[in-house]
C-alpha cells in the first residue's frame, strides 16, 4: 500500500481550511500556574504560627541555623511541598480517571478509590497491626502506603469491571458503584474503629479527616517519584487518550490497544492515588476541579489537561492547606474539610451543567 | 424519497476493475459471530478494492454484527476473515488502522473537543506524520466541514458531527491506496439533501484512491443508486448478493415485508415503498 499523498489533491476545489493540531496558549497557562505555585509556596513558608523573617531564608545556606530556618527547613517547607505534591497527584489522578471513564465527574474520592485505599488503611491499623508490628524496622514504612495501594488498586478494577457492562459513557451507574464502595469502606472503617484501641483510634481518625501534618522530607522525595512516573505515563499516554474519548471501538480503529491502554490508567490512577492518600487520609475534590479548571481554560486536549491539572491541582491543595493551617492559629483544621466544603459545591454546579447538557456525556 | 438519485455520474469508477483481477482485498471464510444466546454466519464473502457494498436487511438482522466482523472489532468464533492477504486476527492495530477505517453510528465524543483534533486522531497510528496538518485541514474540506474549524464538538448540531466524523475517518486513509472503508448507517438521522452530499463526498473519497466502500444503509433509493452490490442480511444469515438495479426489487420487497414499486428508466429512477397489501400478512 504505497502512499499517494497527492491523491487527492488536485480534487479538492473547495477551501481547504487553516488547521492547527497544536494546544493553542497551554504554555503560558502552563508558565503561569507554575508562577503561581512559587509564590504559594512562598506565601505558605512565610504564614504560620512561627513568624519568619526574610533573613532566615538565607541562614537555610549557613551551617548554624537560626531558629526561623529551623522553622523553615524542618515544617514549613516540607509541609508546603508535601501538601503540593499530594494536590499534583490527587490532580492528575483525577484527569487520567476522567480520561479512562470519560466523563468529568470521575473524581478518585467519588468512585471510591481512595476510599479503597483508606479502607486497606485501617485494616493494617487495627486488624493487622500485630501482623505490621512483626515486620523489621526498614519495612515498616511502606506497609501503609503498600496497602493503600493495594486497597485502590482493587477498586480501580472493580469500577472498570462495571464500566464494561454498563452503558459506555454512562456516569450514573459508576457513581452508583462508588457510593456502594464508599460505603463498604465506610463500614469497614467503622469495623476497625470499633475495635481499636485509643493510640488506633487516633491515628484513624487522622486518616478520615485528611491532614497534611505527616509531612516530612522522605514522604515529599517518594511523592515526588510517584509523581514523575504518573507524569511520564501521562505524556506517554495522552494521545491515545484523546482517542479513547471517540469511544472504544473507535480507539481501537484508528489503531489503540485500548485494554493495554485501560490496564496502565487504572494502575497509574491506583498508584497516585493511593500514594497521596497514604500519608495524608482522605482528602476529596482536588482530583475533580483540578481537571475540571484547566479544560476550562485550554479545553480538552489531554497533551495539555494531564500536566496542567498536576499543577492546578498542587496550587489548589496549597492554598486549601494554607488556610487549614492559618484560620484558627494555634490550632489547624484537617485540610479535607476545606477541600470539601469548596469541592462540594463545584461538584453539584458541575453535575447541573451536565443535566443542561442533557446528554449526559460531555 | 421522490426525487430519483444521480450519483452514478458524478463519480469515477476507474480503480473497481483493475483491482479485481488480483487478490480481493476483503475475504470472509465461512466466519462466524457467536454472541450469548445467538450465532451469526457462517459468512462467506469476497470484496475486492474499489467495489462499493451496501448492506440492507431488517432491524436486529445482524448487519452491525457482519460490520463489526469485517472490521476486526469482533472475531470469528469459526472460519476466518482476511484482508490484504493476511488473517485479520492479530494483526497489529496500528497495521490496520492502514488498511481499513470505520465511520461509527454514534458519534458522542467526550469532554468538548477541538474539531480538528478529533480529526487528527484518524492519524493516530500513523508515526511520525508530517504531512497531518494538511490532510487535516483538506479531510475537513472533503467532508463539507471546512467552516467547522475551532468549534467544540459537543457544540456542533448532529449534521456537523456527522461531517466531522467523516472527516476523521478520510484523514485516516488519506494518503494509502486500496484499503477498506466501513460505514455503519451513520447518514440516517441527516436530512435528505446532507445524506445526499456526504453520501457523494464518501463515495468520490473512495473512488478516488481505490478504497472498497461497505455501508449498512437503510434507504432502498440510496443503495439502489450509489452501490455496485448488495448484501442482504436476514435471520443472521447473508440472504443474498445482489446486484443492484429493477431485477433487485422482488427480494428486497421480500427482505422488508413491504411492496416496492419501480419508477422511472434505469439511469433515473425512484422507488417507492408501501405497505405490503393484505395477501402479505401472516
Amino acid at each position: 500500500m504505497a502512499a499517494h499523498a497527492e491523491v487527492a489533491g488536485a480534487a479538492v476545489a473547495r477551501a481547504v481550511p487553516a488547521v492547527s493540531t497544536a494546544v493553542p496558549g497551554a504554555w503560558w497557562v502552563g508558565l503561569g500556574l507554575g508562577a503561581a505555585l512559587l509564590l504559594a509556596l512562598l506565601a505558605a513558608a512565610m504564614s504560620g504560627a512561627v513568624a519568619v523573617q526574610w533573613s532566615d531564608w538565607a541562614a537555610l545556606a549557613q551551617a548554624e541555623r537560626s531558629g526561623g530556618a529551623l522553622v523553615l527547613w524542618e515544617l514549613r517547607l516540607p509541609r508546603a511541598l508535601f501538601a503540593a505534591a499530594v494536590g499534583a497527584a490527587l490532580g492528575l489522578a483525577g484527569a487520567l480517571a476522567q480520561g479512562l471513564f470519560r466523563n468529568p465527574l470521575a473524581d478518585p474520592g467519588l468512585l471510591g478509590v481512595t476510599a479503597g485505599a483508606v479502607c486497606a488503611v485501617a485494616l493494617v491499623l487495627t486488624f493487622f497491626a500485630t501482623v505490621a508490628a512483626g515486620l523489621p524496622p526498614a519495612w515498616r514504612p511502606w506497609v501503609l502506603p503498600l496497602a493503600a495501594f493495594g486497597g485502590a488498586l482493587a477498586v480501580c478494577f472493580v469500577l472498570d469491571g462495571v464500566a464494561r457492562w454498563l452503558m459506555p459513557g454512562s456516569i450514573a451507574g459508576l457513581l452508583l458503584t462508588g457510593l456502594a464502595l464508599n460505603a463498604l469502606a465506610g463500614a469497614v472503617v467503622g469495623l476497625s474503629v470499633y475495635v481499636a484501641d485509643d493510640e488506633q483510634l487516633r491515628s484513624l481518625t487522622f486518616w478520615t479527616l485528611g491532614s497534611l501534618a505527616g509531612a516530612s522530607w522522605p514522604v515529599v522525595g517518594l511523592l515526588g517519584l510517584a509523581l514523575a512516573i504518573g507524569l511520564w505515563q501521562g505524556a506517554r499516554l495522552a494521545k491515545a487518550l484523546n482517542a479513547l474519548a471517540l469511544g472504544e471501538s473507535a480507539a481501537a480503529h484508528v489503531g489503540v490497544d485500548v485494554q493495554r491502554l485501560r490496564t496502565r490508567l487504572i494502575v497509574s490512577v491506583a498508584l497516585l492515588a493511593a500514594l497521596a492518600v497514604a500519608w495524608s487520609g482522605l482528602i476529596g475534590f482536588i482530583g475533580l476541579m483540578a481537571p475540571h479548571l484547566v479544560r476550562g481554560v485550554v479545553g480538552a486536549d489531554h497533551r495539555a489537561v494531564l500536566p496542567l491539572s498536576a499543577l492546578a491541582g498542587a496550587l489548589l491543595l496549597l492554598l486549601a492547606d494554607t488556610v487549614a493551617r492559618t484560620v484558627v492559629i494555634p490550632a489547624e483544621l484537617p485540610v479535607g474539610i476545606v477541600t470539601a466544603l469548596i469541592g462540594a459545591p463545584v461538584f453539584m454546579l458541575l453535575l447541573r451543567r451536565m443535566a443542561l447538557r442533557q446528554g449526559g456525556h460531555a | 424519497m421522490n426525487a430519483p438519485y444521480d450519483l452514478t455520474a458524478a463519480v469515477a469508477r476507474a480503480p473497481a476493475e483493475a483491482a479485481a483481477a488480483e487478490a480481493p482485498l476483503l475475504e470472509l471464510r465461512a466466519a462466524t459471530v457467536r454472541v450469548p444466546g445467538r450465532e451469526f454466519g457462517p459468512f462467506d464473502l469476497r470484496l475486492a478494492a474499489g467495489e462499493r457494498v451496501a448492506i440492507l436487511g431488517p432491524s436486529g438482522a445482524g448487519k452491525s454484527t457482519l460490520l463489526k466482523l469485517m472490521a476486526g472489532e469482533r472475531s470469528a468464533a469459526a472460519g476466518s476473515v482476511w484482508l490484504a492477504g493476511a488473517a485479520l486476527n492479530g494483526q497489529p492495530l496500528a497495521r490496520m488502522a492502514r488498511r481499513r477505517a470505520v465511520l461509527p453510528q454514534a458519534h458522542a465524543v467526550a469532554f468538548g473537543m477541538a474539531v480538528e483534533l478529533i480529526v487528527g486522531l484518524g492519524r493516530y497510528a500513523i508515526e511520525p506524520d508530517a504531512q497531518r496538518t494538511r490532510i487535516v485541514a483538506e479531510a475537513l474540506a472533503t467532508a463539507h466541514a471546512a467552516h467547522l474549524v475551532g468549534r467544540r464538538f459537543d457544540t456542533l448540531s448532529g449534521g456537523e458531527q456527522a461531517r466531522v466524523q467523516l472527516a476523521r475517518v478520510m484523514a485516516q486513509l488519506w494518503d494509502v491506496q486500496g484499503a477498506l472503508l466501513l460505514v455503519d448507517e451513520p447518514l440516517a438521522a441527516l436530512d435528505p439533501g446532507l445524506q445526499i452530499e456526504l453520501l457523494e463526498a464518501i463515495t468520490d473519497y473512495a473512488a478516488r484512491r481505490g478504497h472498497a466502500l461497505v455501508a449498512i444503509v437503510h434507504d432502498i433509493n440510496q443503495a439502489l443508486a450509489g452501490f455496485d452490490r448488495l448484501w442482504l442480511v436476514q435471520d443472521g444469515r447473508l440472504a443474498g448478493d445482489l446486484k443492484p438495479g429493477r431485477a433487485a426489487l422482488p427480494r428486497l420487497a421480500e427482505l422488508f415485508g413491504v411492496e416496492l414499486q419501480w419508477v422511472g428508466d434505469a439511469q433515473h429512477f425512484a422507488v417507492a415503498v408501501r405497505r405490503r397489501s393484505t395477501a402479505g400478512a401472516a
